[in-house]
């Protein structure tokens, strides 16, 4: 039996898809081998677990470590998704602990025997969730970004090929992305997979830095819709607004949503306009867009934490 | 004896240069052939001298004397080549393998040189131009070996020591031993006379001599002139000397005056540009160097110095005004400071640089009674290999900081790991420099300027407290302080390998005696006495009236009182920290924080690497005794630990236990440390905030969003509420637009930008 730890595979479904959609999380945290590793481990997949369940209902979330995360375990949950979950629905998958590569074949090191890669391909593609996240933070996942590259999935690693072996780092600086405020760029409260990625990415090399240490571990991203894949809610944020059932209300959303086109349309001609010029335009819609903001909080004012 | 192969390493040089600068010859086994030229280059003649040098490489039918004949000539490839084939003819001439190694020497390829005379010594042990050219690569290096090989030749073949008195002679110039190099100068003239060879580098060594007796207009140049009205060293030997003694601004001068009489002396070109840089004349150095790198490409001095030169593009040049002290006011005047930051920190170093200069102008100029003439010149280097190159033309040096006078060179704070390097604490050392050289027209000799720059930092700067390392408690333990007439030698040329640490801290713990028994004013009368050219002896009797051996008595009974129980215990404190950190490695925390107190106890003031007061703070944290982990480290600080971790940590605690102003404080000593940790100038900015510091807060939010955070939008927003509390609503929208332009939704911002607007 391998004393290494088995990978702890976070399933988290995004939230941005239409309101009917559901948001499945499946999260894996194995052995560690070395107390360092058992100790880190388990403390991400606590922090990964935490932001699953203030993300999405708690049924939603399937959590395995330790001498539970097994390959048996694995791929259980994983084929009991092809059922419960939909094509509209969203589907995260993140794996933590030990991964090999020996040249040909990826495997993620579980309690007992350990999945390779192309069996865990298999295993994401066969479930009809048609918006993905999958994040291999384990060492040598690199050797996956080709093979596991589907339409529809976001693909991130902590490593960018499978020869870089040294255990790592990423998946601490993730979970710490996905409840870190200063992580959620446009600040709306939640976290999307693009957001998260480039905060652990750079407090990965961050990190090797202030250590003095050169860099093992080298994140990478496929995939076109990180940047609009909700991995997470912020504790900080509060609840989402309440759907709209007013039509005054709904007449502002509207309106605030023109003005968000109105604002980017805006930044795409940043460029070709004098600073003053840009500046007071978008002073007078951001304005705006704070007045409608007003509006709409005071009309259906989001319930208490 | 070997017969190797030489291809290819003096191969490696550029094309021969056409003209070549003297060099005189003064072996006595040099082929008369080749006298006779050299009698020509001796008087000036050049273009006769190389017709005849050439002549020889055509017709002679000695390969040796081809080979001598083409490297006189300026032909390094053509001598080369007749060197190669001279050893397959002459294995077993110690003459040749010498004459080659000069070669290899004249081209900076030492360890080459070093072999070519070794082997020359195995076919002949007393071959006294083999000794020579060891003890000359030896004297390049400043090392101990030159005198050896000098003596050994005056001993073994007195006859030929004509050259061995030139080298000890200069030795003995640049430790100050003025009369004993005169000596030997008088030994050298002699042989000269004896063996009818050009006495022009012994009189311009007796130039130097009457320069370090300050008597400039030497009888010896007009001598040397008069034999080679182009002979530039007669005047860039003597700027040797000034070099040396950082009297940068007449080096220049005689400098220049050496390339006016020999424009192709490309050492002295070097030399120049490098000395002009020195006094940030980089336009003026520039063409100089250029010169010097046609002439001699072998030099990676001056290959560094000019990629030093193009590599200045990468910074920012910034004048700050002057700022003159109002009438009536206790300030002192503000000359003005140029910096040169790389153009990555300057945004966020600027300010923090600037502050600390201008708090070091103030404090120096009381302290010292003098008032800066000019704008100080100050540069901080991200790279290390830059700045080792800024000071000494070649990487790889050791040291943090350097100054030229009114120019402050130094490692930036991204240069070195932040647990290692307090940048404040450097600049405050270098600027100690400006004034103790400047105060006394750089006539200061270097143990006081150091130890008035190490004084102040225990006493004044941004780290209080001595910091003294430990090898210097062994070599106290050892008697090795040296008296204090003697002191220079330490740190010109050490005996042992921590000398030179050694003589830093013994010079600041003797000014540190002279503040405390005769006042600070003891201090300053001792720059008043080295600006009128004493001695250190000199110096003392006439600034504080005592003899150098008392003074030596007197100070060792300072150190015995202030530091004699450290000494007597250190072996027992060496013992108790490895069992400390022993336990600390067992996280039994009751146990670590009685052994550490047990060594704090016996050695308090240390806060180096592996304090006892880390490790007693986090044992502490671990048993959840914080309020003793916070004055554990507030101790750690006082004493003048800086590890920025704890002071961060600690500067933290401070603020959430509602002790704003211990907490900003803490934070002000971080950025003395580690001043590019963005999370340190966003917390602090915080705190300045809350403390209603907004004109601070700003300082700290500006640096903050010139770090490139992630949350862009944040560092925006946070910089907007300070502008705002200065009531800048012009800058707080601008801040807020741009906060609100990366994210439009941001509740805080549009809230403010409401307010602002209506």
């Amino acid at each position: 039996m391998s004393v290494r730890i088995a990978a702890a595979v976070l399933l988290v479904v995004g939230a941005a898809a239409p309101a009917h959609a559901e948001l499945y999380y499946v999260i894996v945290g194995g052995l560690g081998g070395e107390a360092q590793y058992t100790e880190q481990f388990a403390k991400d997949t606590a922090a990964l677990a935490a932001v699953a369940r203030r993300t999405t209902a708690p049924n939603r979330v399937t959590l395995l470590q330790g001498e539970g995360a097994t390959r048996e375990a694995v791929v259980k949950s994983l084929e009991s998704l092809r059922t419960k979950a939909k094509a509209a629905d969203n589907l995260v998958v993140m794996l933590v602990g030990h991964g090999s590569y020996d040249g040909e074949a990826y495997k993620l090191n579980l309690a007992g025997p350990d999945i390779d890669g192309d069996e865990l391909a298999k295993l994401l593609t066969a479930v009809p969730a048609r918006s993905q996240l999958v994040v291999n933070a384990t060492s040598a996942s690199g050797a996956v970004l080709d093979k596991w590259a589907a339409e529809g999935r976001t693909l991130i690693t902590a490593t960018r090929s499978g020869f870089e072996r040294n255990a790592t780092r990423f998946a601490q600086h993730f979970a710490a992305a996905l409840a870190a405020g200063s992580a959620d760029i446009n600040k709306n409260g939640a976290i999307t997979a693009q957001e998260a990625f480039d905060y652990a990415s750079r407090s990965v090399a961050d990190s090797f830095e202030k250590d003095g240490a050169l860099a093992t571990e080298h994140p990478q991203l496929k995939g076109g819709a990180a940047g609009r894949f909700t991995v997470a809610r912020l504790a900080s944020a509060g609840p989402p607004e309440p759907a709209v059932t007013n039509p005054a209300v709904a007449a502002l959303v509207a309106e605030r949503e023109k003005l968000d086109e109105d604002i980017e349309s805006l930044r795409a001609r940043r460029e070709s306009m004098a600073t003053d010029v840009y500046l007071a335009e978008l002073q007078k819609l951001l304005v705006q867009l704070a007045e409608v903001q007003g509006k709409i909080d005071a009309a259906q004012p989001r319930p208490a934490q | 004896m070997t017969a190797r192969a030489w291809l290819g390493a003096v191969a490696a040089c550029a094309a021969a240069t056409a003209a070549q600068a003297l060099t005189i010859e003064y072996s006595l086994d040099r082929p008369k052939e080749l006298l006779a030229c050299d009698e020509q280059a001796n008087r000036g003649a050049r273009a006769e001298a190389a017709a005849c040098y050439r002549r020889l490489v055509t017709a002679s039918t000695d390969s040796r004397i081809k080979a001598d004949a083409a490297r006189a000539a300026g032909d390094v490839r053509g001598a080369n080549g007749f060197f190669q084939a001279a050893l397959k003819e002459y294995p077993e001439d110690p003459a040749l393998r010498t004459r080659w190694g000069e070669l290899f020497a004249a081209t900076h390829q030492n360890n080459e040189a070093i072999k070519l005379f070794e082997e020359a010594l195995e076919l002949d042990g007393t071959y006294a131009p083999a000794k020579i050219g060891l003890a000359k690569v030896a004297a390049g290096r400043y090392e101990e070996k030159t005198g050896e090989w000098a003596k050994q030749v005056i001993d073994e073949k007195p006859d030929e020591a004509l050259e061995a008195y030139l080298l000890l002679a200069r030795a003995a110039l640049e430790d100050g031993a003025i009369d004993a190099g005169d000596d030997a100068l008088d030994e050298a003239l002699e042989l000269a006379e004896d063996h009818d060879r050009s006495p022009l580098e012994i009189y311009a060594l007796k130039a130097s001599v009457d320069l370090l007796r300050n008597t400039t207009n030497s009888p010896w140049t007009q001598r040397a002139l008069a034999l080679n009205a182009g002979y530039g060293d007669i005047y860039a030997i003597p700027a040797h000397f000034y070099v040396i003694t950082r009297r940068y601004r007449e080096a220049i001068a005689l400098l220049q005056k050496a390339v006016d009489i020999e424009p192709d002396l490309y050492t002295a070109h070097a030399e120049l540009g490098q000395n002009l840089l020195r006094e940030n004349k980089v336009d003026e150095a520039r063409p100089h160097l250029e010169l010097a790198f046609r002439g001699d490409p072998f030099s990676a001095v001056n290959v560094n110095t000019l990629r030093l030169i193009d590599s200045f593009d990468n910074f920012v040049l910034t004048p700050h005004a002057a700022k003159p002290a109002a009438p009536g006011s206790n300030a002192a005047n503000n000359p003005g400071v140029l910096l040169r930051l790389h153009k990555d920190e300057t945004a966020v170093l600027e300010p923090y640089v600037l502050d600390l200069v201008d708090r070091t102008i103030q404090a120096y100029s009381k302290r010292y009674n003098f008032e800066l003439k000019q704008p100080v010149i100050v540069e901080l280097y991200p790279d290390h290999d830059d700045f080792a190159v800024r000071i000494a033309g070649l990487p790889g040096i050791g040291l943090l900081g350097v100054t030229f006078g009114y120019l402050v060179a130094m490692d930036s704070p991204t240069g070195r790991a932040d647990s290692s390097f307090h940048w404040g604490t450097t600049l405050w050392h270098e600027m100690a420099h400006v004034f103790t050289l400047e105060a006394t027209n750089h006539l200061v000799p270097r143990w006081f300027s150091e130890g008035v720059s190490v004084y102040e930092e225990w006493s004044t700067g941004p780290l209080k407290g001595r910091h003294i390392p430990l090898p210097v408690f062994a070599a106290m333990k050892e008697d090795k302080f040296l008296p204090v007439a003697e002191l220079d030698r330490g740190f010109i040329r050490p005996e042992y390998e921590a000398q030179v640490i050694v003589s830093y801290m013994q010079a600041g713990l003797i000014c540190e005696y002279i503040a405390g028994r005769f006042g600070q004013e003891g201090l300053a009368r001792m720059l008043d006495q080295f600006r009128d050219g004493k001695d250190t002896a000199q110096a003392i009797q006439g600034a504080l009236g005592i003899s150098a051996s008392d003074f030596d008595e007197g100070f060792a009974g300072y150190v015995d009182s202030q530091l004699g129980s450290v000494v007597a215990q250190l072996d027992v404190w060496q013992e108790k920290q490895k069992d400390l950190h022993e336990t600390v490695q067992s996280e039994n925390w009751q146990s670590v924080v009685g052994k550490a107190a047990e060594v704090i106890e016996l050695f308090p003031d240390y806060v180096d690497e592996g304090s006892a007061y880390i490790a007693k703070a986090r044992a502490h944290r671990e048993l959840g005794e914080t309020a003793l982990a916070t004055s554990t480290l507030l101790e750690y600080r006082k004493r003048g630990g800086y590890d920025p971790d704890a002071l961060i940590a600690l500067a933290r605690t401070l603020g959430d236990a509602g002790r704003s102003d211990e907490s900003l404080d803490v934070f002000k000593d971080v950025l003395m440390v580690a001043p590019l940790r963005a999370e340190v100038h966003r917390d602090y900015g915080d705190r300045l905030m809350s403390a209603n510091r907004p004109r601070e807060a700003l300082v700290e939010f500006q640096a903050f969003l010139a770090m490139n955070p992630q949350d862009l939008a944040d560092a925006h927003y946070r910089l907007a509420k300070s502008y705002v509390a200065l009531e800048d609503k012009a800058k707080g929208r601008e801040h807020l637009l741009y906060a609100l332009e990366i994210a439009p939704h941001y509740r805080e911002a549009q809230q403010l930008l409401l307010e602002i607007v209506r």
